[in-house]
């Protein structure tokens, strides 16, 4: 890339005008389809990557009647519903991937739904491969929630993305008998049971995530969204979800990027909130 | 801050063990692990705290403006805890700090008074392998985002702890002669003022002494939150949190920033 | 520096445009002179060949061509409320309603813009809303339509792109000249069958329930990714080696009665014209906001 060829272009509107011209167009060839937007396409195109196509992944898995009300430990059916779920569509979309010949997907949007009869994973994404580049052995290819723009930041640094990790489990909560309930009321106390369902929710979520991202000989877990919490249909269950992309250094070692400092002009939101003050 | 003992269990233990390991986990997105890098730091892992607590019932009265210590304790005691127990993890990781902190609150459905709460940020680990720990030899906490993380470290301050402070405070309710006297004017209502000024007063005081027991010259991106939680809208919580920085260096340089307009809407 | 720059209101009339004051200073920019606002509609309703459910419960719907899958029941009862067939079937009459609606609606705007002599038609919007009743959709399409500086007149259909502004110029920029929008749907009706009819909600039906642990709902799984791949297919027989881009895929799902779920897939999209080649962008500067 020469200096000067990356310029921004002194004229604009003549690039425009000879778009139009009859002689310019240039047809044939494979169509693609991205559902990327044409800043990302450039920030693809500025490290050498190009769209392939959109492509997708679903998967929803049935969960036993009464399984969330009563129990102790973990909630085994629930929590091997939301892997395989996501473990199918995650093989779908990469072996749609795998039929275009791209070398990976990234953007990939994660809708992730637990309800108390089903769990669904629905993954859309866009294919992706260096540009012009043959199709790769599909075990090599890589599936990510990291946006276009983020990816090729992090292809800039050095590191590149290996799949997406994820983790979760689902507890029951202990229950706190009658006289306890009582003796507890008017007291400031840890709730150590309760606080020890979670940790275990947690703890096993966390290791599974780490488990499939160290099976991809990754050396790291980023932009990891962490779902947690009482299940809104189920008193009585806690759960705790995790995912993120396993990226690993493919350089030789970290690139320093050093960023100038910015202030935008662009008018900041009004803080002031008038329902503070009722 | 308390001294505990080391009370992670054990599952904690072998996941932390993994970490050490070379991998890491990191809720950070891609720009802030970056300039977590370029401000001389490696992520080492996702580390949280969490606390499930109980807290206590105190007979507010009707008419009186006054802190309800029971409450305000128990606000305090389960997010330090929560801290505390984030903090162990970093540790044990053999990190200098945690960055990116965010303190949450969970209520279940059963049992009203109880609440969750959950301490979660992303280890880190000086390159150089100097150590950054803060006074009391612990690991720093801060809930500066990577983006201002890197922009402190560009101007020679080093967080030492994310600080905070609380009051869980009453206000008073109007009696009914009162109200009716003033209704259709404008008037302020110096007790509530009082109040509201005594309430975040307490608050900023209690997390300033939290800064200087870490030793730190100032704190920085102090925020005041005012929550009613579950205890109805006369009751407020005011909690002040911030990170606590001191100077360690001279300042890098700082190119003058230049100036932009978004035209992405 | 570009040629002395044709004055923007024209002789006859102001102009109106639909666009920001960040789009409309692009679009100078970039030599398109906003010449009016114009727009499309057309309302539409579709036929219905919904078959009355417990007719469904015992003999399978023929469909009228397209994706269709049948589930037989493998427990050989015959019961009124018992889901001795199930079906997956592509609802044909549905999206040719719908694409017919979007098309008329599209050239009505683009008549507009030809009345306008304009070139090209930018920041297009569209939206289908639903009329009371009657399963009734009516298609609005709109955008504002322009004329390339230093272009003379062409005959040719004006071309229409959801961009405008900045996206626009980064196209032109890479390459790109705008052809079309694009948008299609498609729409698949899950008929669920005993066995998905349990693993869904779980028992009620002759005592079957889900208690063997997960589950995959092969059924649903079907329906869905097939939904996505028809979605897909039809945006891609429009394409004729153009690439689409900026795609925007919606999936909206609605349940009729228990078990009678249809699944609805939106895609929008630009389609881009390769006429030169991608002029690569200069790796981005980082930068970091203090404000």
């Amino acid at each position: 890339m020469s200096d000067v060829a990356n310029d921004r272009s002194p004229d604009l509107a003549a690039v425009v005008r000879a778009a139009f011209a009859p002689s310019k167009s240039q047809k044939g060839g494979a169509s693609t389809t991205s559902d990327l937007s044409i800043d990302e396409e450039l920030n693809l195109h500025a490290i050498g990557w190009e769209p392939v196509e959109l492509v997708s992944g679903y998967s929803v898995f049935s969960t036993p009647v009464g399984l969330w009300s009563w129990g102790q430990g973990e909630i085994v059916a629930a929590t091997e519903a939301h892997a395989h779920a996501f473990a199918n569509a995650i093989s779908r979309i990469h072996r749609d991937a795998a039929a275009v010949g791209a070398h990976g997907v990234v953007g990939v949007a994660i809708e992730r739904s637990v309800y108390s009869t089903y769990t669904e994973v629905t993954l859309l994404g866009t294919a992706v491969r260096p540009i012009g580049a043959g199709a790769i052995n599909a075990s090599g290819l890589f599936v990510s929630d990291l946006s276009a723009r983020d990816f090729s930041r992090l292809m800039i640094a050095g590191w590149q993305p290996l799949g997406l990790a994820t983790g979760a489990s689902f507890v029951y909560a202990p229950r706190r008998t009658m006289g306890a309930a009582l003796t507890q009321q008017s007291q400031n106390i840890e709730l150590t049971n309760y606080t020890e369902a979670m940790y275990n929710a947690r703890e096993m979520a966390m290791e599974r995530m780490q488990q499939s991202a160290l099976s991809m000989n990754g050396t790291g877990v980023v932009e990891v969204k962490v779902v947690e919490g009482p299940m809104t249909f189920a008193s009585h269950a806690i759960g705790f979800a995790v995912w993120g992309t396993v990226v690993r250094l493919a350089a030789q070692s970290h690139r320093p990027m050093t960023p100038s400092m910015v202030v935008s002009l662009d008018d900041t939101r009004v803080a002031f909130d008038a329902a503070t003050l009722e | 801050m308390s001294d505990h003992v080391n009370d992670l269990p054990e599952a904690t233990e072998r996941r932390l063990e993994e970490l050490e390991h070379g991998l890491f986990t990191s809720d950070l997105s891609v720009n802030e692990f970056l300039l977590v890098k370029e401000a001389g730091f490696h992520p080492v892992g996702l580390v949280m705290g969490s606390s499930i607590y109980h807290t206590g019932i105190q007979t507010r009265k009707w008419s009186q403006s006054q802190e309800l210590t029971k409450l305000t304790e128990a606000m305090y005691n389960a997010r330090e805890l929560a801290m505390n127990r984030m903090e162990e993890e970093a540790a044990e990781l053999g990190a200098d700090g945690v960055v990116g902190v965010r303190l949450d609150v969970n209520y279940y459905e059963w049992g009203k008074d109880a609440a969750e709460f959950i301490a979660v940020g992303t280890a880190v680990k000086a390159e150089d392998g100097v150590s950054r720990r803060n006074k009391l030899g612990k690991p720093f906490t801060s809930d500066l985002s990577g983006q201002d993380f890197w922009t402190l470290s560009q101007t020679g301050y080093a967080p030492q702890g994310l600080v905070m402070g609380t009051c869980v405070y009453h206000i008073a309710h109007r009696g009914l002669g009162q109200a009716l006297s003033t209704t259709g004017q404008n008037v302020e209502l110096p007790n509530f003022t009082q109040a509201l000024y005594e309430a975040r007063e307490l608050a900023m005081t209690r997390m300033q002494d939290e800064s200087t027991r870490l030793g730190a010259s100032g704190i920085v991106g102090v925020r005041l939150e005012e929550k009613s939680h579950q205890w109805g809208s006369h009751t407020i919580e005011f909690l002040a949190l911030g990170t606590a920085v001191t100077r360690t260096g001279d300042p890098v340089t700082l190119t003058k920033p230049t100036t932009i307009i978004s035209l992405d809407n | 520096m570009p040629d002395s720059p044709t004055p923007v209101a024209s002789a006859t009339a102001g102009f109106s445009s639909g666009l920001s004051v960040a789009d409309f200073a692009a679009c100078l920019d970039m030599g398109l002179e906003p010449v009016g606002l114009v727009q499309g509609f057309c309302a539409m309703q579709s036929a219905s060949y919904a078959l009355a459910g417990a007719q469904r419960n015992l003999s399978p719907f023929a469909g009228q061509g397209g994706y269709v899958e049948t589930y037989q029941c493998p427990h050989g009862m015959v019961a009124g409320e018992h889901r001795m067939w199930g079906q997956n079937y592509e609802q044909l009459w549905i999206e040719q309603s719908w694409r017919q609606g979007f098309s008329s609606a599209l050239s009505r705007m683009l008549d507009e813009a030809v009345a306008h002599g304009a070139h090209g038609v930018v920041g297009v919007v569209d939206t289908q809303s639903a009329l009371a009743g009657a399963g009734i959709i009516e298609f609005h399409v709109r955008g504002t339509a322009v004329r390339v500086n230093g272009v003379g007149a062409s005959n040719d259909a004006p071309w229409t792109t959801y961009l405008a502004g900045q996206r626009l110029a980064k196209a032109f920029e890479a390459g790109f000249a705008p052809v079309s929008v694009v948008a299609t749907i498609a729409s698949v009706r899950v008929w669920a069958y005993c066995i998905t009819e349990y693993l869904m909600g779980g028992g009620g039906i002759g005592g079957w329930s889900n208690t063997a642990g997960a589950t995959e709902i092969d059924q649903l799984v079907r329906a869905n990714n097939q939904v996505r791949e028809l979605v897909r297919a039809s945006a891609r027989a429009e394409l004729h080696g153009d690439g689409l881009h900026g795609v925007d895929v919606r999936i909206v799902e609605h349940e009729h009665e228990r078990g009678d779920v249809e699944i609805q897939a939106l895609l929008r999209g630009n389609r881009l014209r390769r006429v030169g080649d991608f002029q690569a962008l200069r790796t981005p500067d980082p930068t970091v906001r203090l404000s």
